[in-house]
């Protein structure tokens, strides 16, 4: 009687209402977990933002400071070829216009002969120096000193020399001594090793500068060239990978993140998709190349003395061995450049048309050069043409090989990543299958988290602890209020319980449904990209048409006469 | 699975003596930049159609058929067969779905027709890419380089053996 006298008047409101407390209390904090749960994704994904951010930056900047390296070292470069060589600009400058003053006679001879005398004193070692002095002496008739500085430029280079004097004897209409200086130019030729100014004489010859029986002998001779590379072991094939560096060279490097941001992102194949897009831009690229070369006016000119006097300009600026070393600086800086700071770009390029800038090629990598480097190889587009008639069939020949290596680099199968989930396409067109396996990867991560809302360790020891205050505290009205506490807070978790998974189920409705739209942006790229490289693969077919429609044997050479010459070659 | 349309008795058979014996004196005289220059050269017509018609199935039963495909084989490619070490040639299937390409092992000379997804021989896998293409007749397969043939006979070859 008394216990029970005990129990009723034992106040358990205030208990009952702290425990109350409690429970809002844990509400509120499990909120608050949950929401820096939150915050802490959120920041997770801004740093690796920021991190991507500042790789970017990184990237940016160093290729900004490149670019700027890049041209004040071409304005440095420039600087030195103008301290070093200059007074070569000035000799330079001096043999067309010794010429035109000839022609039009408004010259004392005394004065040209002391100016060439002058420029001698003035670039010593200069092959054209004596040169200019010889052709001043021919103009008044001095034929001792004449021989005397012939000899010393003969000396001091002799195929420079020929190939002067064969051009200045055309330009004065002196045929059979124009011949001979020809003949003595291509009698010192190797066609393993020519010169680099071999590339004016085939100027010359694509022009019609020369006369016809000259151009004919000229053809010989290079056909006799061709002939002799062609007995070469390995030929096929050093034309083959001359020609798809020089192709490849015309490969872009686009970035086409901005298109495919999702494939991008998601899949592991991205840089070999890319490298694929690029390298299938080739085929549009070299075709555009080859119509640029093929349509439009061919000379700049239209007498037979202002040709002239632009292959001597061209011969005495253009292929100076000394400046060949700065002048390669330029070209990397220029390409440096041209690639807004990209250096490894800018380099792989550089190598490709490396051989433009030895001082010494074959026959066929002049052609090449002549065909595809104008820009370093200085080949006009009147001997382009020729240069591409020529090599038609290697070039065909190459350009299959390199169609074929592209293709056969495409990647099969595409990645794709997300959110720990992996997959693969080909075409997109597995689009259901792949759906249903995210969905199940999914349906694990959900169930996973599902399993890991209940009650854990320290809620099954408070159910014991508060059984045993319950239990054995009977009699004692803290003991048993406290037990009946812990009871009351382990059902009100228990309870709780209910409302986490609703909360879970919903936060991965959410990612299931954000996951199926990242997959089929991914699968849309992917197969926007497959139609993208088949359209650009396509391209190859254009330009396969358009080499097979140059005709060596139907090749027409310019001329200042009016008779047509054909190119006979094979 | 390999729908495998000739038994496997022909490894066991000798080949022909006459073809072999041409191929074993060319073999000894052909230096690695000729080989390349004989890879290269445009094929013939005879040899694309009797390849083409490795779909037709004719050369499960008659054995007349088989040796014809031999000996067209033998007589375009000759001494590169053992020189360049030919392993197979991969084409494009006409069977129809599901079948994407069949094979011509060298070894044994199998004819072998493979579904899509389904994987070739360990040498022959990499010219799956180029056989399923529409510009290539077929890929010879050689063991540091393929040959991709077009229907017109030409020729383009990629190195490596990856």
């Amino acid at each position: 009687m008394s216990g029970e006298r005990i129990i009723h008047l034992a106040d358990l409101s205030a208990i009952k209402s702290g425990l109350n407390a409690i429970g809002r209390d844990l509400e509120t904090l499990s909120t608050q977990v949950h929401g820096v749960q939150g915050d802490v994704d959120a920041t997770r994904s801004e740093l690796a933002r920021l991190q991507q951010a500042f790789m970017d930056f990184v990237a940016a900047d160093l290729m900004a400071k490149e670019l700027s390296l890049a041209e004040t070292r071409q304005v440095k470069i420039r600087q030195e070829l103008e301290t070093r060589f200059g007074h070569h600009a000035d000799v330079r400058r001096q043999t067309t216009g010794i010429l035109q003053a000839a022609d039009i006679q408004l010259v004392r001879q005394d004065t040209i002969r002391a100016a060439t005398e002058q420029l001698m004193l003035a670039a010593p070692g200069y092959w054209l120096a004596p040169a200019l002095v010889a052709l001043a002496s021919w103009l008044s008739d001095n034929r001792e000193l004449a021989e005397r500085a012939l000899s010393e430029a003969l000396r001091r280079d002799d195929e420079k020399t020929s190939l002067l004097f064969a051009l200045v004897c055309r330009r004065a209409g002196r045929l059979l001594a124009a011949q001979q200086w020809m003949d003595r130019y291509l009698a010192l030729q190797n066609p393993v090793a020519l010169e680099r100014q071999t590339v004016v004489l085939i100027d010359a010859i694509a022009a019609g500068v020369f006369g016809v029986d000259m151009a004919n002998a000229c053809l010989k001779r290079t056909g006799e060239w061709i002939d002799e590379l062609s007995q070469r072991a390995g030929f096929v094939d050093e034309q083959r990978q001359q020609w798809i560096r020089a192709l490849r060279f015309k490969t872009p490097s686009h970035d086409d993140t901005a298109r495919f941001p999702h494939l991008h992102k998601h899949s592991a194949t991205w840089p070999e998709l890319q490298e694929a897009l690029n390298n299938h831009a080739t085929h549009a690229a070299v075709t555009a190349h080859f119509q640029g070369v093929f349509e439009g006016p061919a000379r700049a000119t239209a007498s037979l003395v202002s040709d002239v006097d632009a292959l001597l300009d061209k011969l005495v600026a253009r292929f100076d061995g000394d400046e060949l070393p700065l002048r390669r600086d330029e070209e990397l800086c220029r390409l440096i450049i041209e690639e807004n700071g990209n250096r490894d770009v800018a380099r792989q390029r550089y190598a490709l048309q490396e051989k433009a800038l030895e001082d010494q090629v074959s026959f066929t990598q002049l052609l090449t050069n002549a065909a595809m480097h104008p820009e370093t190889s200085h080949a006009s587009r009147t001997t382009q043409r020729f240069a591409t008639a020529l090599s038609r069939s290697w070039i065909l020949d190459a350009h299959h090989d390199l169609t074929a290596q592209f293709r056969v680099q495409v990647p099969v199968d595409i990645s794709v990543a997300i959110d720990g989930w992996q997959g693969s396409t080909r075409d997109g067109s597995n689009q259901a299958e792949l759906e249903a396996s995210l969905n199940a990867h999914v349906d694990v991560q959900e169930q996973a988290a599902l399993a890991a809302v209940k009650l854990t360790w320290v809620h099954w020891c408070a159910v014991a602890l508060g059984a045993m205050l319950l239990l054995f505290g009977f009699g004692s009205v803290v003991a048993m209020a406290m037990g009946a506490g812990i009871g009351l807070w382990v059902f009100w978790v228990y309870k709780n319980l209910d409302k986490q998974r609703a909360q879970v189920r919903e936060r991965f409705a959410q990612a299931r449904q954000a996951c199926q739209q990242r997959l089929k942006a991914c699968l849309a790229e992917t197969v926007e990209l497959r139609r993208e490289l088949a359209r650009r693969d396509a391209e190859s077919e254009t330009l396969t048409a358009l080499l097979e429609s140059i005709s060596p044997e139907q090749f027409t050479l310019g001329g200042h006469d009016t008779a047509r010459r054909l190119l006979a070659t094979a | 699975m390999v729908r495998r349309l000739l038994n496997g008795t022909e490894a066991a058979s000798p080949a022909v003596p006459l073809l072999d014996r041409a191929r074993a004196a060319s073999t000894t005289t052909l230096s690695a930049p000729a080989r390349l220059q004989r890879l290269r050269e445009r094929r013939s017509a005879a040899y694309l159609q009797a390849v083409a018609q490795l779909d037709a199935g004719t050369h499960v039963h008659d054995r007349q058929a088989m040796d014809a495909l031999k000996a067209a084989i033998d007589q375009e490619l000759a001494a590169l067969i053992d020189s360049e070490q030919l392993q197979g040639i991969v084409a494009r299937c006409h069977l129809g779905d599901p079948y994407e390409v069949h094979t011509l092992q060298s070894s044994g000379w199998i004819i072998d027709h493979f579904k899509f997804g389904q994987p070739l021989p360990l040498m022959l896998e990499r010219a799956r890419t180029l056989a399923v293409h529409p510009a290539y007749a077929f890929i010879e397969v050689y063991a540091h380089r393929m040959v991709a043939v077009m229907s017109s006979g030409q020729t383009a070859i990629i190195e490596g053996a990856t």
